[in-house]
């Protein structure tokens, strides 16, 4: 059972990935990734959650009910996000805006209750911690992933700036409009598990 | 352990200790944060007002910043929607008898809260006719921001206006030249319509297709957002596909607004020129463009009772 503290934070990014493996928290995967900048914004605020939660409800795992252990893990993760939502419109208050809604929807992002329910409680603070922050990463990976086809194809752009200049500003590229609307999101989401199941094969259901 | 952990007293003093703790935690993050949260928000209205004027990125960066620009060009008052005058004092006063005591009124006043406060002195309820833009109560006071040149001219005039649209209140500005008939653009800074769809009032090609259009057709709001090709007329905007609810509430939005009940009052005044006569607080007013002024044939006719419920 015991992993070392590198195997908790990789795994969960290639071997045991949320999104490719565990296909969870995919809505939000594809309503933020349309800027590299709000899916970084996004990825970091999970691994914030993740990880803080995962602590939080790792220390108090001996004096949680069974009965109430859900809402309890839900209350500290609610607030957790309200915290995170806060410190965003108090200090990127752009960022916040463009994410708007999602932010205070990580509350309902399945990894963070999976990690909460299926790790925190039966092990220690410090692993949960890192569990958390690894699959954090995963997801993160896979946002920025998808974020970086979704800007440079639909709108020529990386972080805002101009890498293909659009016909409409005079230069050459035709944008992707499909790139912008969420399905394109499940297009690459779905490549990017193909791309790596072919690498590890292992990662492929028995039919 | 002193408890056993699934005992009912221990999932009572778990769940207490939880709530106490969580609680703390968000309410000291949001009391400690909201100065910064509303300056934040103070400079997107501005940025709002600035950009919708007309004003680039460029322009904000060269003045050195959004308050070193928008305090140096606009001036900001505070009117009654009713009579249309300047009311500065009686809004502060009307204030401070909902119990809301702000200073600096003219830059802190905030009228969606007068809105949603439903208190007597700062807001009036509509009834379901008068209330196409869906607002419930009507604050009673407004802002007016006004772009002013550097001999006292009037250039712009940015109202701030609402309405609702499919899901949200749709929140914005509408810029109006001098001569208050023509729209100098319209945006708006918090919405929460379909993305892709409603949420396309955000556009900047959309909300362009605004600049130019006249508002008025005698003493009608005429402005409207319709089907087809409207570049060429001059009442219609075009609506935005997929989002007729959208574009609905934004064309009541514009009727209620520049109507008898939003600023309709105001716009009579300001063409006819006897403005200045309620307060000083706001110079500008003074300085009324000699074209404006004579236009005084155009004013609206404001019925005289505004028929909204007091109360």
């Amino acid at each position: 059972m015991a992993k070392s503290s590198k195997d908790l934070v990789l795994d969960p990014v290639f071997n045991n990935n949320p999104i490719a493996l565990q296909v969870l928290g995919i809505c939000s995967a594809l309503a933020v990734t349309t800027k590299l900048s709000t899916s970084l914004t996004m990825s970091i605020a999970v691994i914030a959650v993740t990880a803080c939660s995962g602590a939080a409800i790792a220390a108090i795992r001996d004096r949680i009910p069974n009965s109430i252990r859900i809402i309890v893990q839900m209350a500290i993760i609610a607030s957790l996000v309200i915290l995170v939502d806060q410190i965003l419109k108090a200090f990127y208050f752009s960022l916040s805006k463009e994410l708007a809604v999602f932010v205070g929807l990580i509350i309902t992002n399945c990894i963070v209750m999976g990690r909460a329910e299926g790790f925190a409680m039966k092990n220690s603070v410090g692993d949960s911690f890192l569990d958390g922050i690894g699959n954090g990463l995963g997801y993160g990976l896979i946002l920025m992933v998808v974020g970086f086809f979704r800007e440079l194809f639909g709108s020529g752009k990386l972080f805002g700036f101009d890498v293909m200049p659009l016909q409409s500003e005079g230069g050459w590229y035709e944008p992707n409009g499909l790139m912008l609307l969420s399905p394109s999101a499940f297009f690459i989401i779905g490549i990017f598990i193909w791309v790596l199941r072919s690498f590890k094969p292992e990662q492929v259901e028995a039919e | 352990m002193p408890l056993n952990k699934d005992s009912l007293a221990n999932t009572f003093l778990i769940a207490t200790l939880l709530c106490l703790g969580c609680g703390v935690l968000v309410s000291a993050a949001a009391v400690l944060l909201k100065p910064l949260q509303s300056a934040n928000a103070l400079n997107d209205r501005r940025v709002n007002i600035l950009k919708v004027s007309g004003f680039s990125d460029e322009d904000i960066a060269e003045a050195g910043g959004v308050n070193e620009l928008f305090e140096g060009r606009f001036k900001t008052t505070i009117i009654d929607l009713e009579t249309g005058k300047v009311a500065v004092e009686e809004c502060e006063a009307a204030l401070n008898e909902a119990g809301k005591v702000v200073d600096e009124v003219v830059k802190n006043f905030d009228q969606i809260w007068c809105s949603k406060s439903k208190k007597g002195p700062v807001a009036d309820k509509l009834d379901k006719k008068q209330d196409i833009a869906g607002i419930k109560y009507r604050e009673k006071f407004s802002h007016v921001f006004t772009l002013t040149s550097s001999d006292g001219k009037i250039e712009k005039y940015v109202f701030p206006v609402r309405g609702y649209g499919l899901w949200s209140m749709m929140q914005g500005y509408m810029a109006v030249e001098p001569d208050l008939k023509t729209v100098a653009g319209l945006t708006f800074y918090e919405q929460g319509e379909t993305p892709g769809l409603g949420g396309e009032i955000m556009n900047p090609r959309w909300k362009a297709k605004w600049e130019g259009k006249k508002i008025f057709d005698g003493n009608q709001v005429a402005l409207k957002v319709s089907k087809g090709d409207q570049s060429e007329k001059p009442y219609g905007v075009d609506a935005l596909s997929g989002a007729t609810i959208t574009s609905n509430g934004v064309t009541n939005m514009v009727k209620f607004w520049m109507g008898d009940n939003g600023f309709g009052p105001y716009i009579a005044q300001q063409k006819s020129g006897d403005s200045a006569s309620s307060s000083d607080a706001n110079q500008s007013e003074k300085d009324v463009d000699p074209k404006t002024a004579s236009t005084t044939g155009d004013a609206i006719h404001r019925p005289a009772k505004s028929g909204i419920n007091h109360g």
